[in-house]
């Protein structure tokens, strides 16, 4: 890229002049100068960089990966995010409440033996289990931890989609126009026979069953 | 040396497994009497009543972080000599610092061990039994 600023050889050698003569006033006045013609070109890149974005926008199909991405892919992360973070959620609570009830009956277990006076092996083994049992609570502090994280992830994909709405927008495409991902037959039953997980967006839940008693009613239906 | 197990405390996380978790510890530690908040702007309302002997706060939350309801106490002629302990992930050095400027009694790092905990509240309270 050539730019018609450029910088001006006698400016500097006055500059170096201004600056061995002490004239700091003027030496002042010249860097602002040469500083603007940098200025300059850097306002001429930006402006041929959103041009060039512009364009490729403008030209891209309907359909293209980026606006479909934009339209159905991104809104669903977060999504699978939020259900990652429920499960996590539900099981660290179910662990919680589990080594709790387990606490106390190592405590009822303790005070039917010996009295509650405990001694020596067996109360060395009851101080044991409740060490271990307190590691397993602590270990659910990843649920907060990887929470945490995942938070901040669905914070980023969210400005990010509402920035890529905003640059479609301002493209000749119409957001709410860009259509449906097209999906084939084919392409929707090798998905099918690759797996796909949880289905855990509400798209995703069509057409699937909720339990293991709508899983038996479908096959006895089919005589299995 | 001697702690009051009879205190208050409250517990300030946004995440309930992790306010779960603080309790446990601290009825390990044989600590009864707890409350719980989900934020920072949730436990304010609650510490201004004096009740709290203790406070154990998380750092990120989505209101009120606990740096600032930390400031709030100190800030707060009444309310300012509570004993204020921070468990986080928050881990830059420049937020430990501002958090020992904002005048926190302990800082705690998760993930972290019962040990760590038991540790800085004897630390916390023997320093405000040498401050009376």
């Amino acid at each position: 890229m050539t730019f018609a600023t450029q910088i001006d050889k006698s400016k500097v050698e006055a500059l170096l002049h201004a600056i061995e003569a002490g004239q700091s006033e003027e030496a002042a006045k010249l860097v602002d100068d040469l500083t603007q013609i940098r200025e300059g070109e850097l306002y001429q890149q930006v402006q041929l960089l959103t041009q060039n974005l512009h364009q490729t926008l403008d030209d891209l199909e309907e359909d293209a990966p980026i606006l479909l991405h934009t339209k159905h892919d991104l809104p669903d992360i977060t999504e699978r995010l939020k259900y990652v973070m429920n499960e996590t959620d539900n099981a660290s609570n179910k662990t919680l409440s589990s080594a709790e009830n387990a606490l106390g009956l190592v405590e009822q277990l303790a005070s039917s033996l010996e009295g509650g006076a405990l001694q020596g092996f067996d109360k060395q083994l009851v101080e044991q289990i409740n060490h271990e049992l307190t590691n397993i609570m602590l270990a659910q502090s990843f649920q907060d931890l990887t929470g945490q994280v995942l938070n901040r992830v669905i914070l980023i994909v969210t400005t990010l989609e509402e920035s890529l709405k905003e640059l479609i927008s301002r493209s000749r495409h119409n957001f709410e126009a860009i259509p449906e991902r097209a999906e084939t037959l084919e392409s929707k039953k090798e998905q099918e026979e690759k797996g796909m997980g949880p289905n855990v967006t509400q798209k995703s839940k069509q057409d699937t069953v909720e339990s293991q008693d709508d899983v038996d009613d479908l096959l006895s239906d089919l005589g299995i | 040396m001697q702690i009051n197990r009879d205190m208050n405390i409250l517990v300030v996380d946004d995440f309930s497994t992790m306010r779960r978790i603080v309790k446990n510890l601290l009825k390990e530690l044989g600590f009864s009497k707890f409350d719980e908040a989900d934020d920072g702007a949730t436990a304010w309302p609650m510490v201004q009543t004096g009740k709290y002997d203790f406070i154990v706060s998380d750092w990120n939350m989505p209101q009120m972080t606990g740096i600032d309801l930390l400031r709030h106490v100190r800030a707060d002629a009444n309310l300012k000599d509570t004993p204020f302990l921070l468990i986080t992930a928050e881990a830059k050095r420049s937020q430990i610092l501002e958090a020992a400027q904002a005048g926190v009694d302990g800082y705690i790092v998760k993930p972290f061990t019962a040990a760590t905990l038991n540790e800085k509240i004897q630390k916390i309270f023997a320093r405000v039994a040498e401050r009376q």
